[in-house]
């Protein structure tokens, strides 16, 4: 009995060992046959570059939804002002005049635009408008202490150029022996953050730009922890935007209203460049320290601040390559003193 | 094993499970108590803008911030890992080496396997800002082959499988007083070893590949993760047996089994204070990276949070403590010395791989500022309940796992 049964499973096993060493010959035998019937897939469709990108329809849709509920949420806020302050008082017009303006927008980046940032570390006078205007701009909640941009106040000369001496809570600037350096997202071409991002909601746009899908995003902060310029940042506590300083021109991947609990970050103001104009940063920029452009085209500002003085990154050793370049322009603001060993 | 007889050890665990004594149910209770606080602060403080729409409470509540986005839960979610991957030391003593002491008592690894994972998961919902989001959205793993976090998912849900998987099939068997079979043993070790130490490989692989953090920018940092799990892992497990065998009547542990694991611990200790040591000189000796050295400086030295380095300190002390015990013979020939041993392993792999893994690379942050973390009292209070339903599954697990045991060896010495 027991021998018979030896028998048949050595039987067994010489039948599979035929069966699969006949599939491996088919494979080796037949490659270009088996090639015509699978589908070829692009490497870095499955390892690398693109993302998870939103087709332009599902995008316009989702935009379309968003806008309906900032809609809901203002009228709501706007009868509670209206309450508060009295039916004809300037705030309550002020509140509706915005509610109603409100437009979420979704437009795609153009083709074969690259947009980039520079910023004159000579002539920045340390004045952080630039964060408060992006505040105000993108619709930032007030009540979770978030500001894209970080201004670095650090010496000008010595052994303590480096972040670890840098001060964020400076009170008064510019001061004559220290150096303004203002941080946000670098736009990077290779974002540590999207390749963290388990989930996918965030990306590289085609056009540089790195955005935050806020109806995916799923709160781990593994972004935050991969961004080596701490430009991401989280909404602890439940954003209360205030509908009296509302910007109602939005962009569904940029300043719409955030939700808690999920992560936000520059988008150099994709509601604004998106249909060709500037930052609120560079606009408000009183010395004229920030350039904002795009670096395929050769007319543009960057380009020219860019090959006429070079261009410098924060931590080029993280290889993140920024889109957001550091340059030292001709003249120091405010002047140095006679003598003072400045070109 | 059939689906009839799945379903009849599910029950059996079910029933076994929650029977006992005063004591036990005292126990039960206790751990249900801390449970429900858990869980309810949980759903109605911290994430009560999540599940009730409420205006108040978020994550605000903890003491994290964007300068340190990951605190308490994380911290001790990679403790936890190390923990549940050490497991299958025993299963490898049990079914690799065929020691028979091992083989007695190997399911109670795949036990705590179990309730470890268990926090591991709940701590990392605990922390997650959206989880309903991500309860949808992971297990489609949109970004797997580059997020180190899809790779977590796979290892740490497929590795609770595997053990409740081998939980049920050796409980299934021991209870009707049958032998394991050779057919289920070899392929679940095959599978299981390799991903017992992935888990905590790829918990290591999520934070060493960052250029944001240097702390952690060390290729060292998953073998120290390993070598230290394998010792707090087997210590853990050791104390359980010890109280398993004071408070189960006729039940006895081989003591090799308590020799080789503290040989085990031991060993493990000893790369892992190795470990250490070689980073801190890396770091202190000549000059270095300032980022890394400064980010040490505040581990080493208790800048900004001294009772980081406190538990930095402690995890010196009584790692070379119980390493100096673990050699005199005298001690780790006795069961009162064991049980010491364990426990001092067990607090100073605490201290090395909770906080002081994870702050240090935070602060300071990645623009240079410090700003310092201490866990608030929400946080406290939803780690130690998610931790006491993790010791509430190990206890509901592990009875009916002993009382199949000696079913099968009918309470001899083995």
């Amino acid at each position: 009995m027991s021998g018979s049964r030896r028998v048949d499973e050595k039987r067994r096993n010489l039948l599979k060992a035929g069966v699969f060493a006949a599939g491996i010959s088919f494979i080796g035998v037949s490659r270009s046959t088996l090639m015509s019937m699978l589908k070829p897939v692009s490497l870095s469709e499955v390892l690398g570059v693109p993302p998870r990108r939103e087709t332009e329809e599902t995008l316009a849709r989702k935009a379309e939804w968003k806008e309906e509920r900032i809609k809901e949420w203002c009228s709501r806020k706007v009868e509670e002002i209206c309450r508060e302050y009295g039916e004809g008082s300037e705030e309550c017009a002020e509140a509706r005049r915005r509610c109603e303006a409100v437009k979420v927008k979704a437009t795609p980046a153009r083709q074969g635009v690259a947009f980039a940032m520079a910023l004159d570390v000579n002539k920045c006078i340390g004045c952080r408008r630039c964060a408060y205007a992006c505040v105000m701009e993108n619709n930032v909640a007030r009540n979770n202490g978030i500001e894209w941009i970080k201004v670095l106040e650090a010496p000008r000369e010595g052994e303590a150029i480096d972040f670890l001496h840098a001060k964020l809570d400076y009170t008064d600037a510019p001061k004559e022996d220290m150096v303004y350096v203002p941080v946000a997202c670098m736009h990077c071409e290779n974002p540590p953050c999207v390749m963290a991002c388990p989930v996918r909601a965030t990306w590289r746009e085609p056009d540089g730009i790195v955005v935050v899908d806020y109806e995916r995003c799923i709160g781990c902060r593994y972004c935050m922890t991969a961004c080596p310029y701490g430009a991401r940042h989280f909404n602890w506590g439940v954003p209360e935007p205030s509908v009296l300083e509302l910007n109602p021109n939005m962009h569904i991947l940029g300043n719409v209203p955030r939700q808690v609990h999920v992560v936000e970050k520059c988008t150099w103001c994709i509601h604004r460049t998106r249909d060709g104009g500037i930052p609120a940063c560079v606009e408000v920029c009183p010395v004229g320290a920030r350039v904002f452009g795009d670096l395929n085209d050769p007319e543009s500002p960057i380009r020219r601040v860019l090959e006429e003085y070079g261009a410098f990154v924060l931590k080029p050793e993280a290889g993140t390559r920024p889109r957001f370049f550091y340059f030292f322009g001709p003249a120091r603001t405010p002047a140095a003193k006679e003598g003072g060993g400045e070109k | 094993m059939s689906v009839g007889e799945v379903v009849e050890t599910v029950k059996y665990v079910v029933r076994e499970g929650l029977r006992g004594g005063r004591a036990y149910y005292g126990l039960l209770l206790g751990l249900l108590v801390m449970a429900v606080y858990g869980v309810y602060v949980w759903v109605g403080v911290q994430h009560a803008p999540i599940f009730l729409r409420s205006e108040q409470g978020g994550l605000v509540l903890t003491g994290m911030s964007d300068s340190v986005p990951w605190g308490l839960y994380i911290s001790f979610f990679v403790f936890w890992v190390g923990v549940a991957a050490a497991g299958i030391m025993f299963a490898l003593g049990a079914y690799v080496f065929n020691h028979p002491g091992f083989r007695k008592i190997a399911v109670l690894g795949e036990v705590q396997a179990v309730a470890a994972l268990i926090v591991v998961l709940l701590l990392i919902i605990a922390d997650m800002g959206r989880p309903l989001r991500a309860m949808v959205l992971m297990p489609l793993l949109p970004n797997f082959p580059r997020s180190m976090l899809g790779w977590d998912f796979v290892v740490i849900t497929g590795y609770l499988v595997i053990n409740l998987v081998g939980y049920l099939y050796t409980v299934g068997r021991y209870r009707e007083d049958r032998s394991l079979s050779a057919r289920f043993l070899v392929p679940f070790v095959i599978v299981a070893a390799p991903i017992a130490i992935g888990i905590h490989t790829v918990t290591a692989f999520i934070s060493q590949a960052l250029t944001a953090r240097p702390y952690w920018n060390t290729a060292l940092l998953a073998p120290r993760y390993v070598a230290t799990a394998f010792a707090s892992g087997p210590a853990l497990l050791l104390l359980v047996l010890l109280l398993a065998e004071r408070s189960v009547k006729g039940f006895r542990v081989d003591w090799d089994v308590y020799r080789k694991t503290i040989f085990v611990t031991t060993g493990a200790l000893i790369v892992g204070l190795y470990f250490t040591f070689s980073e801190v000189q890396e770091l202190l000796w000549y000059t270095t990276e300032p980022f890394k050295k400064a980010q040490l400086e505040v581990l080493l030295l208790g800048r900004a949070a001294a009772w980081l380095s406190l538990l930095f300190w402690l995890w010196i002390a009584l790692g070379v403590a119980a390493v100096i015990l673990a050699l005199i013979p005298s001690v780790r020939s006795t069961r009162g010395g064991v049980a010491f041993i364990a426990l001092l392993t067990v607090i100073a792999v605490i201290g090395e791989k909770t906080l002081t893994i994870v702050l240090p690379s935070y602060i300071p942050d990645s623009l240079g500022q410090i700003r310092p973390y201490t866990p608030t009292p929400v946080e406290i209070v939803v780690t130690i309940g998610i931790h006491a339903i993790g010791f509430l599954i190990y206890a509901i697990l592990a009875k009916p796992a002993i009382r199949a045991i000696m079913t099968h060896y009918k309470g001899a010495s083995h």
